[in-house]
């Protein structure tokens, strides 16, 4: 009798599945988790095990064109799309308004600080974490003469710990050390011109997970990152 | 007591220019001080300290008679900027515990040395338990400021003032009630009435010595004989006041200033001064609770000239520390040409920001931290440095703007991110990096700079941008084109055609 149900049970679910489609979500664990912060591109997120974690000091390393700046603009859109407000520590003066609008960041839930020096940088990241209530801190050290500054790291370490920001740090080499609690490293792997005239089509970055507490799964992933002329 | 009666409040300084100079330099208080009218050993001394007193100095004395008294004799000539920076201070301290006051006029007479606001007192129990507390967080307010002072509570503002006036030591009070009035000002001296000095010289003629003496007189003969004046006097005496209702100010500008004893020229020494002065400042704006919205600052130079300076702050904040860094950093910028001899800061106190936090919403900075943090960031980074990014409503692909930090709060929860995730972004170069570029058939093929080198592998392009051309300083024209170089790098490469020259202005990242 019970073998008979079986079947019957299957293939109710499945007229249910069929018939409500799309409303039906699977259970288990939220997609954000609330203490990580979505970048919202599913192959880092995957990588990463949700996103970049909150109260912890990450960082990106990657050579240029390696697709460091759209992770960044995209964890920004990620964050002002859901009402956080977050801050921009610019060292090497790169943030392009136009490319982040473009990238869906709410301009006006962002605090950009042009600062010329690395001293200077650090310490504005330091005050901005002691402020508390900004969500996401990114300090843009991506510069040529950027030197290691391991001291300072913990410090700001413990300062993202004690203001639950999340403060992730933009170099073009590893620099952070083990102050970081997640590192990835972003290596551009194809770019792509097509059509006739050509254009910029992408670019494909290889990403690698240098660096996590409790690594969720691959350390390794492809992200594919696409061009527009706004940008 | 009738909680409907008009009672108004009279706070008052007995002596002002001692105040004043205490209140700029309280390491003072205790020191035999003296404040002279002038320069020089003949000048005259408008007040005396009590400690100086005790050893014997008077006022109304020369300085050079005051010095062979009291040889340790601390001698401060007086200072109208002081004086009017505490005569302002005074209002400050009424305001912060009633929103109607007014300074009291100026005595000609024997009290030209004291200085008194009038503020309403009415209804005030409410808030202070009773006048009696109400007069007691007065005289704490005042304290506060650097203004020790008496406080009386009467039904008219003339009244309250003759009644501090009885008061001898600093931060005493004195609550006269109702229909005690004629009881009260009877027995008192006629001077306390303050009559101008002829008119007072008069009356002591006639004898008349206290107010129930002149009270006694007929009046339409005293009229008559001594001119309306007396007849103010009567009407004073009679217990009567003015009862106008009191205003509220509206103006939220406070000055602070220091005459500088001997002319600065360090900015060490200068910044010590202006902590000074700030501290002053954002004590009486957190007794108004006001927070500062920026500061003009005026040096007035020994060589006569005046230099004057906005220093803006990014938000509305009460921190010594940030503001006194904003002020160095603006004098290191830009020092003064010449010896300082009088610095005046003035502010215009705005509303502290708060905030009401929401359910639905994350709670970002509260809006006096980030203040504080928007004050920091200016004074490490520079005003122009700071701000919320925004699209410039230009073609010129370097332009950008920035506005003033204000987060807006989410429409909704969570709203909807334009356009997909993982669009390329560019990295731009400010300025744009020169670039040796060799050309084929109006092509790239080659590049050499700082940032992307070798054959160009891929291009896309190009695209020509021009604009300004109504203006020589604003006229561009570029051909851009997207390249990717041997190295890896994908690059925005432009021909600038008024300069013929290329560059590398962004870098696809």
């Amino acid at each position: 009798m019970a073998a008979a149900a079986l079947p019957t049970t299957a293939a109710a679910v499945e007229g249910l599945l069929r018939d409500l489609g799309p409303q039906l979500r699977r259970g288990g664990a939220p997609a954000e988790p609330t203490g990580r912060l979505a970048t919202g591109i599913a192959e880092i997120d995957r990588l990463l095990g949700g996103g970049f974690p909150r109260g912890r000091l990450s960082e990106i390393a990657g050579a240029p064109s390696s697709g460091r700046t759209s992770l960044a603009l995209a964890l920004l859109a990620r964050c002002t799309a859901a009402g956080e407000v977050t801050a921009m520590v610019d060292c090497a003066d790169a943030f392009d308004p136009r490319s982040a609008h473009s990238a869906g960041v709410s301009l006006d839930r962002v605090l950009w600080v042009r600062t010329p020096r690395t001293p200077q940088a650090l310490r504005c990241a330091e005050r901005l974490l002691d402020a508390h209530g900004f969500a996401l801190v990114l300090l843009d050290l991506a510069i040529p003469d950027f030197r290691s500054v391991p001291a300072t790291a913990l410090r700001l370490a413990r300062s993202a710990a004690s203001s639950g920001t999340a403060l992730v740090v933009l170099t073009a080499t590893r620099a952070l050390g083990t102050a970081a609690e997640v590192a990835i490293e972003l290596a551009p792997a194809q770019t792509r011109f097509s059509g006739t005239p050509a254009l910029l089509e992408g670019l494909d970055v290889q990403v690698s997970l240098v660096r996590h507490r409790n690594p969720p799964g691959p350390r390794y992933a492809t992200a594919r990152l696409h061009a527009t002329r706004a940008a | 007591m009738s909680s409907d009666a008009p009672r108004t409040a009279c706070l008052l300084v007995p002596n002002l220019p001692l105040t004043a100079e205490l209140r700029a330099h309280p390491e003072l208080d205790g020191e035999p001080l003296a404040v002279a009218s002038g320069p020089g050993p003949r000048a005259e001394l408008i007040a005396v300290s009590a400690e100086a007193a005790r050893r014997g100095v008077l006022d109304q004395t020369s300085v050079a008679h005051a010095r062979a008294v009291c040889a340790d004799l601390i001698v401060r000539i007086a200072s109208p900027a002081l004086e009017t920076a505490a005569r302002a201070a005074l209002l400050d301290a009424a305001l912060s515990v009633s929103p109607r006051a007014s300074w009291a006029p100026r005595s000609a007479g024997a009290f030209a040395a004291e200085a008194a606001v009038y503020l309403d007192a009415s209804g005030v129990d409410a808030l202070f338990q009773s006048e009696a507390g109400f007069a007691a967080a007065l005289c704490a307010r005042a304290r506060r400021l650097g203004l020790p002072g008496n406080v009386a509570i009467a039904s008219s503002r003339q009244l309250a003032q003759i009644a501090a006036r009885r008061l001898s030591g600093p931060g005493e009070t004195f609550l006269l009630a109702p229909g005690r009035e004629a009881a009260f000002l009877a027995p008192l001296p006629i001077d306390i009435l303050d009559p101008e000095d002829a008119l007072a010289e008069t009356l002591t003629r006639f004898g008349v010595y206290t107010v129930s003496d002149l009270l006694a007189l007929p009046r339409r003969a005293l009229r008559s004989r001594l001119g309306p004046d007396v007849m103010r006097l009567i009407e004073l005496a009679q217990g009567r006041g003015d009862d106008t209702p009191l205003p509220v100010p509206s103006n939220a500008r406070l000055l602070e200033a220091i005459d500088l004893e001997f002319p600065i020229d360090r900015l060490e020494s200068l910044a010590f001064v202006v902590q000074g002065l700030l501290s002053r400042l954002l004590a009486r704006l957190e007794a108004r609770h006001l927070a500062c919205g920026g500061l003009a600052l005026t040096l007035q130079r020994e060589d006569g000239a005046r230099e004057a300076r906005w220093i803006g702050t990014a938000a509305p904040t009460l921190d010594l520390r940030v503001l006194v860094r904003l002020v160095c950093h603006a004098l290191e910028s830009q020092p003064p040409q010449a010896a300082v001899e009088s610095v005046t800061l003035e502010t215009e106190g705005v509303p502290i920001q708060s905030d009401q936090l929401d359910l639905f919403r994350p709670a970002g900075p509260a809006p006096a931290a980030l203040g504080r943090t928007l004050a920091e960031l200016e004074a490490l980074c520079g005003g122009d440095r700071i701000g919320s990014p925004r699209v410039a409503d230009h073609n010129h692909p370097d332009a950008f703007q920035m506005a003033p930090f204000r987060p807006a709060p989410p429409h909704t929860p969570h709203e909807p991110i334009p356009g997909p995730a993982g669009q390329l972004a560019i990295r731009a170069l400010r300025p744009p990096l020169d670039a040796s570029v060799r050309v084929s058939q109006g092509l790239p093929q080659h590049v050499r700079s700082a940032i992307a080198n070798g054959r160009v592998l891929q291009l896309a392009g190009p695209w020509r941008t021009t604009g300004g051309w109504w203006s020589q300083e604003e006229h561009f024209a570029f051909d851009s084109f997207d390249v990717q170089t041997a190295d890896g790098t994908v690059a925005r490469l432009r021909f600038d055609h008024l300069r013929k020259h290329w560059q590398i202005d962004a870098v696809y990242d």
